[in-house]
């Protein structure tokens, strides 16, 4: 899944696995063999989340070939949900949602595999190189230019009008979620996705619902039990790009049910990057009751590609 | 000159006659003059995982040019490690919270100048011309108590949560780094440790054992000692010699 851009050349330079000693990936289950499915040699850890870890691997198989970047990113579920009933389901859930989109700003999937020998299952992905959107806000603790956010925002914010269109909700909007890469940011992780219902071509999967969410980016109506929708998936990328727009979160980290006890919707103010003729539509997205929330990720990416009026003007463009 | 020509090194880890699982990890790497130990914590898997993620990511770090610039990547990939476990991790509802965290103790040498940085208490210690130096200061309750409350060090011990860490990678929203630089002279031998290690061995145990003239022998002794014991924890070591 990720590596920094700054990585790309360094293989040479790179520290060897034998030089980093961990315990086996997986401690009550069946370890992780070194390399999985008698395909992919694991090399290093990339990615911690509640539900599953990422490890970056070779593709010993494209390799032979002489595939000259034969990296691939493999997900595996935590162990605590890989041993229940459900695991593989949610897993596989993840892969089938995914692959259901074409975007050139949503990570792409490649195999949905089973090793048989510690029984694991396990999706394989692009390997992208760049940072996520966290350790970005790390690097940029004020927050970023609006040149540099609009070129993540606009593109991500495609990249969730297409999932919505296409049936697909995140559910798990968070930086952590999306990577930026030299040609532009990627959303990935819908371990928690969901498909609307009745949408065309996009089956239901029969596994329970399983909820869960992140909860500095879940909206309230979430928390509050009520299933992810367009509208939770507006509220949590709101968050993320004023948390980028500013470097703080708009609501302090709280949950969103504890924001809108402490009337914290109130004391919303504008980051001091974003243009104006943004922050009316932001604000909104970021309303903590859902009925408020009359915005789309469609409406939002119209609002934050707009050019003011008097910029217009200035460029010539009005007459 | 590049550290490899410099240093010798060696670490080992060991899961200990009691746990069922070794969350401790370490990072062993002369020739970029880095190493680290980091102790999991937040038991099953996660922990692991923790330590885990500590150790590979400072792996993957460029090859910065000056010590200035590495001792700043290295801080800001352990603060975006602390706010990935501590507010980026999903929630599954009826789950409690699970705590995801370690402790890191982390030498970076260039030249003549080195830098230890460090969260909870894991250690860094030198052997200078027959002195053992202990280089980090625990952040535990018990050095709390000791620092604050000026207890003494068999008082605090007896404080039911003297072990409680104060600072680790992803137990808080804020992670706070402590630093210490300093010079290195030729013969210097350096221990980075899990509290598996030096709380199962004594200040002259760990003298003895960094005496030795090689990382190897010195390791050898360190482990036989602590397994010769109750080793109730994971045991981790990695030792530095000039």
């Amino acid at each position: 899944m990720s590596e920094r851009a700054s990585e790309a050349g360094l293989h040479s330079a790179f520290v060897g696995a034998d030089q980093v000693q961990c315990a086996p990936a997986s401690v009550r289950g069946k370890a992780l063999p070194d390399v999985v499915a008698g395909r992919y040699r694991i090399e290093r850890l990339l990615g911690v989340g509640g539900m599953g870890c990422v490890y970056r691997a070779r593709d010993l198989l494209h390799e032979q070939f002489g595939d000259p970047a034969p990296l691939v990113a493999l997900k595996f579920l935590a162990d605590s949900l890989d041993q229940s009933p459900d695991g593989a389901a949610l897993l596989y859930s993840e892969f089938a949602l995914t692959r259901h989109l074409y975007h050139p700003n949503v990570v792409r999937l490649y195999t949905f595999e089973v090793d048989t020998d510690c029984q694991r299952a396990f999706i394989s992905m692009e390997l992208m190189q760049g940072l996520t959107l966290d350790r970005l806000l790390c690097e940029h603790p004020l927050g970023l230019p609006w040149k540099m956010l609009r070129s993540i925002a606009l593109p991500l914010l495609d990249a969730v009008v297409h999932a919505h269109r296409r049936g697909v909700l995140h559910a798990d909007l968070k930086p952590s979620n999306v990577m930026l890469c030299d040609d532009g940011p990627r959303l990935f992780d819908f371990g928690l996705g969901q498909a609307e219902e009745g949408m065309p071509g996009l089956a239901r999967l029969s596994r329970t619902r399983f909820n869960a969410w992140t909860p500095g980016y879940a909206a309230a109506e979430l928390l509050e039990g009520a299933a992810p929708s367009a509208c939770s998936d507006v509220f949590a990328l709101a968050c993320v790009l004023y948390e980028l727009a500013g470097g703080k979160h708009p609501y302090r980290r709280l949950p969103a049910t504890q924001a809108r006890t402490e009337g914290l919707e109130r004391e919303l103010r504008a980051p001091n990057t974003l243009p104006r003729h943004c922050w009316s539509a932001l604000r909104t997205a970021l309303a903590l009751d859902a009925s408020r929330r009359t915005m789309t990720a469609s409406e939002l990416h119209a609002a934050l590609s707009r050019v003011p009026f008097w910029r217009a003007r200035w460029q010539g463009r009005w007459w | 000159m590049s550290a490899e020509a410099l240093w010798r090194s060696l670490g080992r880890t060991d899961i200990g006659k009691v746990r069922e699982s070794n969350e401790d990890a370490f990072l062993d790497c002369p020739e970029h003059g880095l190493w680290v130990v980091a102790d999991g914590m937040g038991g099953y898997e996660c922990g692991g995982l923790a330590s885990q993620l500590i150790v590979s990511s400072l792996a993957a770090l460029p090859l910065l040019p000056s010590l200035d610039e590495r001792v700043k990547a290295v801080r800001q990939c352990l603060h975006w490690i602390n706010r990935r476990l501590n507010q980026e991790l999903t929630v599954a509802q009826g789950h409690a919270e699970r705590i995801m965290g370690s402790t890191v103790v982390t030498l970076l040498l260039e030249g003549r100048r080195a830098a230890c940085i460090w969260a909870g208490d894991s250690r860094c210690y030198l052997w200078r011309e027959g002195c053992l130096y202990q280089l980090s200061r625990d952040h535990s309750l018990q050095q709390q108590l000791i620092e604050q409350q000026q207890m003494s060090i068999e008082q605090a011990r007896a404080h039911p949560s003297a072990s409680a860490l104060t600072q680790a990678v992803g137990a808080r929203a804020q992670l706070t780094l402590d630093m210490l630089e300093f010079n290195v002279c030729p013969g210097d031998t350096l221990l980075l440790c899990t509290d598996g290690l030096h709380q199962a061995l004594g200040c002259e145990v760990l003298g003895n054992a960094l005496s030795r003239s090689t990382p190897q022998g010195a390791l050898q002794q360190l482990f036989d000692v602590a397994l010769s014991g109750r080793a109730q924890d994971n045991l981790t070591a990695v030792v530095i010699r000039r």
